[in-house]
């Protein structure tokens, strides 16, 4: 009878996320609530438990990499690399959003996706502005590129860093494994944009001297908060590099980049806290102890059995499912909440594996098919959510059909190069 | 003192006024904002200089506020251009945001002015009875009554 309350209660809240007929932070702490309330769930389970309690983990890295990210919007440094690269693109419509959407995917794998287009978006009107192009194809270009970008690192997507805590696996693992087919994505999208956004890449010769007149070097208001910013940023980035080596976990060393970042800017709480999420932060944590309720009542390790039964050894055919479904799965609900129920499941089909490479796989099916999906349609990813809302503020909505059909094409296209990649490297070759 | 006794005639726009109109009033009485009234000359609300200002820079620049840095005075005269395809109601906050309007009661204290100006940030109050609009008080005459003689 609890188990089937458990189950009522995790499909309820699931749905009003998906539906988004409540805020889906008062759905998961709806949800984790009824979970306490049947008694599956105490403090114990909930705080301390590595199994099935908040995964602190996700929580203290996202915590960390978005007081840095606070800190780095206050000097400026993105709406500098964007103007010098549209100059640099001589204010060409088409060299322009190259440059932004390989800026735009960089970023996002060494910060994450959602901040990255926060950052990006504004500079991204200014440019279009002046060149008199429409912004919209350069915002949903962005968008796209946050998703395929994220995807190449351990920090870069939500669901990567959920699946790095809960299956251990380290930042250069998810370097070594997705970084090599995000690369062939990002040049194959960057083609692929010359012929989705044609009809943006018309453009009036004489505004481009507008373009070519802005100075970047006016928008860096503290070069020294600057430079020292980007130091500490290198040193997160080899800490991340470091972390198995050095017996770091990576909260640890986004937690002490952004301390020391804080110690050294002199910046004010108010500012170092700007780009906080602290509604994502909770929403997380409302997520964990539902789906920590579903491993302690059983229903996880049944349902392990079952797949790892109809799987077989046969994980060529797991792994396929896993990528495509949660391409699917992730273009209908928000990828995190997806992947934050199937990590346990996923962890029970390695498990049967023995480890095995071709076991260990299926954890890049979840990564590749969960990022690359929340591409498919406006509310498959944060990161489409947010540009689409800072659309709509700036005099600009993009309707849910006009980000879909330039998205569903791009998730069909780098899902459809991400399965041979799996194939020939973890079970052609592996 | 009563509001009626501090209110002092004052300009007023339609929502359909040339949104340049309003700001050159602004501009040119030095005003801190103008009393908007509806079709039957009511009070509507009031639209802050602040406000005019707000629709004039990008909001993408409002977001992100080193851009304006990179503004020369070319574009700088581009963005005042969007005045003269505007009216008032353009200008103003969406509706949900006006909802309660900074007006008094012609019998209202100077304390009630100054609460009504300082919970809606508004630099200016109307002043009706009943349905008639008297005029309006602004935060120099408020100030100007409530404090004392130097």
């Amino acid at each position: 009878m609890t188990t089937t309350l458990v189950v009522a209660g995790f499909v309820g809240a699931y749905i009003l996320i998906a539906t988004e007929r409540i805020h889906r932070v008062a759905a998961a702490l709806g949800g984790a609530a009824f979970m306490v309330l049947l008694g599956v769930v105490d403090a114990e389970t909930a705080f301390f438990s590595e199994e099935t309690g908040v995964d602190w983990n996700v929580i203290f890295l996202l915590l960390g990499m978005m007081v840095i990210v606070s800190v780095l919007k206050q000097t400026g440094v993105f709406d500098y690399v964007a103007i010098w690269a549209a100059k640099r693109a001589r204010g060409r419509p088409f060299p322009v959003m190259v440059l932004l959407v390989l800026i735009t995917a960089v970023a996002s794998a060494a910060l994450d996706n959602v901040t990255t287009v926060l950052l990006i978006a504004p500079v991204t009107f200014l440019v279009c502005e002046r060149l008199g192009v429409p912004p919209v194809p350069f915002l949903i270009a962005e968008a796209l590129a946050s998703n395929i970008g994220g995807t190449a690192t351990l920090i870069g997507d939500p669901p990567n860093i959920i699946i790095a805590s809960r299956a251990d696996l380290s930042f250069n693992d998810f370097l070594v494994n997705l970084a090599p087919i995000v690369v062939v994505l990002l040049a194959v999208f960057v083609l692929m944009c010359r012929f989705l956004f044609r009809s943006a890449f018309t453009y009036d010769e004489d505004r481009v001297a507008a373009v070519m007149a802005l100075d970047e070097r006016e928008v860096i208001r503290d070069m020294g908060l600057l430079v020292r910013s980007l130091v500490v940023l290198v040193g997160v980035m080899v800490g991340f590099v470091l972390h198995s080596a050095l017996h770091l976990e990576p909260s640890i060393v986004a937690l002490l980049g952004a301390g020391v970042l804080v110690a050294i800017s002199r910046l004010e709480p108010p500012e170092f806290l700007e780009e906080v999420e602290w509604s994502t932060l909770v929403f997380f944590m409302g997520l964990f102890v539902m789906v920590g309720a579903l491993v302690e009542v059983g229903v996880i390790e049944s349902l392990g059995e079952r797949v790892t039964e109809a799987v077989g050894d046969n994980y060529f055919l797991a792994a396929s499912v896993l990528l495509w479904g949660s391409a699917v799965l992730s273009g209908i609900v928000d990828n995190i909440p997806y992947v934050a129920t199937m990590t346990p499941l996923v962890q029970d089909l390695v498990d049967s594996g023995g480890g095995a490479g071709e076991a260990k796989a299926l954890w890049w099916a979840l990564a590749l098919g969960a990022d690359l999906g929340g591409n498919a349609t406006a509310v498959g990813a944060s990161a489409n959510v947010v540009i689409i809302g800072i659309a709509a503020r700036n005099g600009h909505p993009i309707s849910f059909w006009q980000f879909t059909r330039y998205g569903m094409v791009v998730a069909v296209v780098t899902i459809a190069i991400a399965w041979p990649y799996l194939y020939l490297r973890y079970y052609a070759f592996g | 003192m009563r509001a009626r006794d501090l209110a002092t005639e004052f300009p007023t726009v339609a929502l359909d006024t040339d949104a340049m109109a309003a700001a050159r009033l602004l501009s040119r009485e030095r005003l801190p904002g103008l009393i908007v009234v509806d079709a039957d000359g009511r009070p509507y609300t009031v639209l802050p200089g602040s406000q005019v200002l707000r629709y004039l820079v990008p909001r993408y620049v409002q977001d992100d506020p080193p851009l304006a840095r990179v503004y020369d005075e070319k574009a700088s005269d581009e963005l005042c251009g969007k005045l003269s395809e505007s009216t008032v109601r353009d200008l103003l906050p969406d509706r949900q945001d006006i909802d309660e309007i900074p007006v008094v009661d012609h019998d209202a204290t100077s304390i009630e002015v100054a609460a009504v100006m300082a919970r809606m940030h508004s630099p200016l109050v109307a002043v009706v009875d009943g349905s008639r609009m008297l005029g309006a008080i602004t935060v120099a005459q408020l100030l100007d009554s409530l404090l004392p003689n130097a």
